[in-house]
């Protein structure tokens, strides 16, 4: 039986026997509100104001003084804003990539080991993963930095480096140790799921090593696989804190310039364009997973 | 190739630890410079706590994180116990509802809270810290508490109806005993999740609300020091306690789904975690 993640989330009605509800379902509306209220308070219509002002027009000082205007969509696609953009579309690719096959290599070797084995294993990356992001970051400068180990290291060995902060490498480094150990636990968590004989059975029938994955785990992941590209693609977009601290403020990620949008240059609309920008790109991710989810489940 | 890809793991977890390391071995270091090694001192502990500014910051982030997670947890049950005791129309919108804010980017949230208070008029500080965190912590203890609360024999809050106990009574007596371990979990995590937090903290924090993070990130633009090493070393440290506390059992089941052997083999899959409702959305 093959469990996979999406399919865990249904609750369970299956085994609720009939039964005429003891408290009538006005309970449940009032146990509802307040979660229902913070959303909507504190979410959708913080939303809504965003997607209001990204269309409005500003003063000279960037308050936002209502009209209706395409202006700071369309001033995104100056060089300067079109170059950050493609610049952290790229990265943002590449930290994906890598962080999707990194997770399923690890996950792979996990669920082939003993129940005691793969406790102490996600345990291992439990804790990084729950360890303080700037903690996370700030270990970079302290490893790569003037000094540090690495470059200690590569003096012994007659290598002459530079201190690697700031540099794109360190920034690059950052982002896979920020985003890897949430890009595994959705990746194990479907391959948990796959029944091994699967594999013992695509072994059999002649299949090598590649052509196993290839046709037989790699599909059976997809939906981890999906859920890891949502959590690490546009959330690295919006990442300001790894290219100002390790990049040195040269190359910037989408979410360095709304924050100077925002706090030094106060240009709202602007900012507030980007930030639909964002959350439209993630949409989008999330209408293709889901795509994909259903081609794969119509082609099994 | 197996036996190859077991290597790269094992390299893999070496990447993960070696900074963690790093910052405990360097906030040791006696040297006033990160950049050289002078032997080993306790004098950045020293510094730490009796840095001002810096323990300023802390009790800012201790209210804001307990306030956030306090109200974080409360609503999540609220809602997890409508979610998973009631049946009615609507049932898998509002779970969508609830979980909502897990799919804006959080930069995004961030920017559209400046946009709600700044228009609304309402003060930044620590009431915009502690809504911005608890929206941000909502969904997770609302998931954590559906999944406690979904394994929870049904017959039992309702027994306790019958017998006569008042709503209140049937969860100080029934529910909340039935529950702590999850209730433990959703505010511990949903605590680290606010004491950890920069991205809603950069737009919701105002003038003398500055929190810990956004302090170490202001000291760390000029420069790392050992006293943040020293620093780092005890959030790491508080890492590990409040996994520990929280049990490693509780955060497979958060992170990564229930084990296998504990359903039961005809029962629908009863599991709720953060990651499958991410795919689910």
């Amino acid at each position: 039986m093959v469990t996979t993640a999406a399919q865990t989330a249904k609750p369970a009605t299956v085994v609720k026997p009939r039964r005429k509800p003891r408290i009538q379902n006005g309970y449940a509306w009032l146990l509802l509100t307040p979660g229902l209220l913070s959303v909507l308070l504190l979410a959708v219509w913080p939303m809504v104001l965003v997607g209001r002002n990204s269309f409005a027009t500003s003063d000279q000082y960037g308050a936002v003084t209502g009209g209706f205007t395409f202006e700071s969509y369309l001033a995104l696609f100056d060089p300067v804003y079109a170059k950050t953009m493609g610049y952290s579309l790229g990265i943002a690719a590449i930290n994906t990539v890598l962080c999707l096959i990194i997770g399923y290599i690890v996950s792979n070797y996990i669920v082939a080991q003993s129940p005691q084995r793969q406790s102490l294993l996600l345990l291992l990356l439990i804790v990084p993963f729950w360890t303080d992001f700037l903690v996370r970051t700030f270990a970079w400068i302290t490893l790569l930095g003037n000094g540090g180990p690495i470059l200690w290291f590569a003096h012994l060995l007659g290598i002459p480096l530079d201190p690697l902060v700031p540099s794109q490498t360190a920034v690059m480094l950052a982002l896979i140790y920020a985003f890897l150990p949430t890009a595994v636990f959705p990746i194990y968590a479907s391959m948990r799921g796959i029944d091994p004989s699967l594999k013992e059975a695509a072994t059999d029938l002649g299949c090598g090593w590649w052509q196993t994955h290839a046709r037989v785990i790699a599909p059976l992941s997809t939906p981890g696989i999906i859920g890891a590209a949502l959590l690490t693609f546009v959330p690295t977009l919006g990442v300001f804190v790894i290219p100002v601290l390790l990049g040195g403020g040269k190359e910037l990620l989408v979410g360095n310039l709304i924050v100077t949008l925002y706090t030094e240059f106060r240009n709202q609309p602007m900012g507030a364009a980007l930030s639909m920008v964002l959350l439209v790109l993630m949409l989008l991710s999330i209408a293709i997973g889901a795509l994909l989810l259903k081609a794969r489940k119509r082609s099994a | 190739m197996d036996r190859f890809l077991g290597w790269v793991t094992k390299l893999v977890l070496v990447f993960l630890y070696v900074p963690i390391v790093a910052v405990v071995v360097y906030s040791f270091n006696a040297s006033p410079r990160t950049s050289s090694w002078e032997g080993l001192s306790l004098r950045w502990y020293v510094e730490l706590f009796g840095d001002g500014p810096l323990l300023k910051t802390l009790q800012t982030s201790l209210i804001v994180g307990i306030f956030a997670a306090g109200l974080a947890t409360a609503i999540g049950f609220l809602s997890a116990l409508a979610l998973t005791r009631y049946r009615f129309k609507g049932r898998a919108f509002f779970l969508g509802a609830i979980v909502l804010p897990l799919i804006i980017p959080e930069i995004v949230l961030g920017v559209a809270l400046l946009t709600v208070f700044g228009s609304s008029g309402i003060k930044l500080g620590v009431v915009t810290l502690v809504l911005g965190h608890l929206i941000v912590a909502l969904p997770l203890t609302t998931l954590i508490m559906m999944g406690s609360l979904s394994s929870l024999d049904p017959s039992l809050p309702e027994a306790a109806t019958d017998l006569g106990c008042t709503p209140w009574q049937t969860f100080t007596r029934v529910l909340f005993p039935l529950t702590r371990s999850a209730m433990l979990a959703s505010f511990l995590l949903s605590f680290t999740t606010s004491f950890s937090n920069i991205v809603i903290s950069t737009f919701t924090s105002g003038v003398g609300t500055t929190t810990m993070p956004l302090r170490i990130y202001s000291m760390l633009k000029t420069g790392i020091t050992p006293e943040i090493n020293a620093l780092g070393a005890l959030l790491i440290l508080l890492t590990l306690v409040i996994i520990f506390a929280v049990g490693l059992q509780q955060m497979r089941r958060i992170l990564v789904g229930a084990e296998e052997k504990d359903q039961a083999p005809d029962a629908a899959p009863d599991t709720i975690s953060l990651q499958t409702a991410t795919t689910e959305r």
